[in-house]
């Protein structure tokens, strides 16, 4: 798995899509600044299904971008392939409360 | 040891020494007291009468919520006495603010289950009882089988990071879901110790970071990061030690607070990284000798007797060292100098 982040988008009927492939760390800073951008449907789904590790800052940084994402372009976040260390990270970090976790 | 020098183990009520019973029972000259409106007055007599306890282990169950003013009565009654905060798994998170606000440094969380015994013999209990009693720090190898080999990395830049958590990775051998998720959450705990090493723990005489968190970077000359960690099998133990010692016991304990309350509030809110580490570890441990040297550590189990959302104990010592004053110039002079050289 490639360590830096590349977001690789695609855009279904119903909502925009984003995989997160690679790290998310200071390194990613760049990339997740310009997602909100990206979006164009009140529905958005993120794949975390190719995602490596994710630290502190990458946290503040998905934080930042959700509420980017929620606030500017008004839409609800989906987000897609969590591993369970993923969902702990994101229980105790409050992402869930920006982001909720598509059900199985 | 000598009998006027006791343990205090001060519980709520009847059911709940009888919780601690078992795990309290490995452990010698212990004063079992449970409070009632006489509690003052015991202690008062105890003081009376030459009795000077090294520890008391204050039940959750007590306190902050039962007795919120207990911490401050223990300590006007036995200033130098230290104090262990007990909970379990499957209690509800000690108030952090309150623990706080008493400046309580040694919280611990023992699993309570029907296969708690098969930890019993590494109960956090335990270990902690005896550093504390023997005023010890909290080290890796306690935490391990006798015999595991340390592995230790000292670092001189940034980029040797990768390389520190892919040893780890490969270390914890194992195809469970259960050794999956250790190896992950050993990759994530290295990063946030190197990161808090490499750019939270070097500071500026103004007390302002001097490192921007993502940039490359080597170390300043006479700076000293050591990581090290072993792995038994079953146990995977760490710590990071820097030589900056900038990090302040009642810091760490406002970063756990603040995190563990402002969930989602602002997303630059500081030290989520200790956080992090503190939420993943079964135990973490925090020595701080100022100006000198900072450790953070602790352990996680493949099979961990925690449930990931229990509340996690911590460990907060200083050790006292006079700042040498050639140390306390160099660090200035450190500081002007990487000052200088990225301003340019």
């Amino acid at each position: 798995m490639d360590a830096l982040l590349h977001i690789v988008p695609d855009r279904f009927p119903q909502y925009d899509y984003f995989a997160l492939n690679g790290n998310i760390d200071a390194q990613a800073e760049k990339q997740l600044k310009e997602l909100p951008a990206k979006v164009k449907q009140p529905k958005v789904t993120i794949d975390f299904s190719k995602t490596g590790r994710i630290n502190s800052m990458g946290i503040a940084l998905l934080l930042r971008c959700f509420k980017a994402i929620r606030e500017e372009k008004k839409a609800n976040i989906e987000l897609v392939g969590l591993t369970p260390m993923n969902t702990m990270l994101f229980k105790m970090t409050g992402i869930f409360l920006l982001a909720t976790p598509a059900k199985v | 040891m000598q009998l006027n020098d006791p343990i205090l183990a001060l519980f709520a009520d009847a059911d709940d020494e009888n919780t601690w019973y078992s795990s309290l029972s490995m452990i010698p000259e212990v004063i079992r007291i449970i409070a009632n409106r006489f509690l003052l007055v015991t202690l008062d007599n105890m003081r009376g009468l030459g009795i000077n306890p090294r520890l008391a282990i204050v039940s959750g169950a007590l306190y902050p919520t039962m007795m919120p003013e207990l911490i401050k009565e223990l300590k006007n009654n036995f200033p130098r006495m230290e104090i262990l905060v007990l909970s379990s798994t499957v209690a509800p998170f000690p108030q952090i603010e309150r623990l706080l606000t008493d400046k309580v440094r040694h919280l611990v969380i023992e699993p309570i289950s029907q296969n708690a015994a098969l930890y019993r013999n590494q109960s956090p209990l335990l270990l902690a009882v005896n550093n504390l009693v023997n005023k010890q720090k909290w080290e890796i190898a306690e935490y391990v089988k006798d015999g595991t080999q340390i592995h230790v990395f000292q670092l001189s830049s940034s980029n040797e990071k990768e390389q520190v958590i892919g040893t780890i990775e490969s270390m914890v051998r194992g195809e469970t879901a259960e050794h999956e998720l250790l190896r992950q959450k050993g990759a994530l705990l290295a990063d946030e110790m190197l990161e808090n090493a490499f750019y939270g723990a070097p500071k500026g005489a103004d007390g302002n970071k001097i490192f921007r968190k993502g940039e490359q970077r080597s170390l300043l000359p006479g700076e000293k990061i050591v990581f090290r960690f072993a792995f038994d099998g079953e146990t995977l133990a760490m710590e990071m030690a820097d030589n900056w010692g900038s990090l302040a016991p009642d810091m760490i304990m406002e970063y756990l607070a603040r995190n563990q309350n402002s969930i989602g509030l602002p997303d630059d809110i500081g030290g989520r990284g200790l956080f992090i580490i503190w939420r993943f570890l079964d135990q973490f441990h925090v020595n701080i000798t100022p100006g000198n040297q900072t450790v953070v550590g602790g352990h996680l189990r493949v099979s961990s007797p925690f449930p990931p959302e229990a509340p996690r104990g911590f460990h907060i010592t200083t050790t006292e060292k006079e700042k040498n004053q050639w140390m306390h110039y160099y660090t200035s002079f450190l500081t002007v100098f990487h000052n200088t050289i990225t301003s340019r």
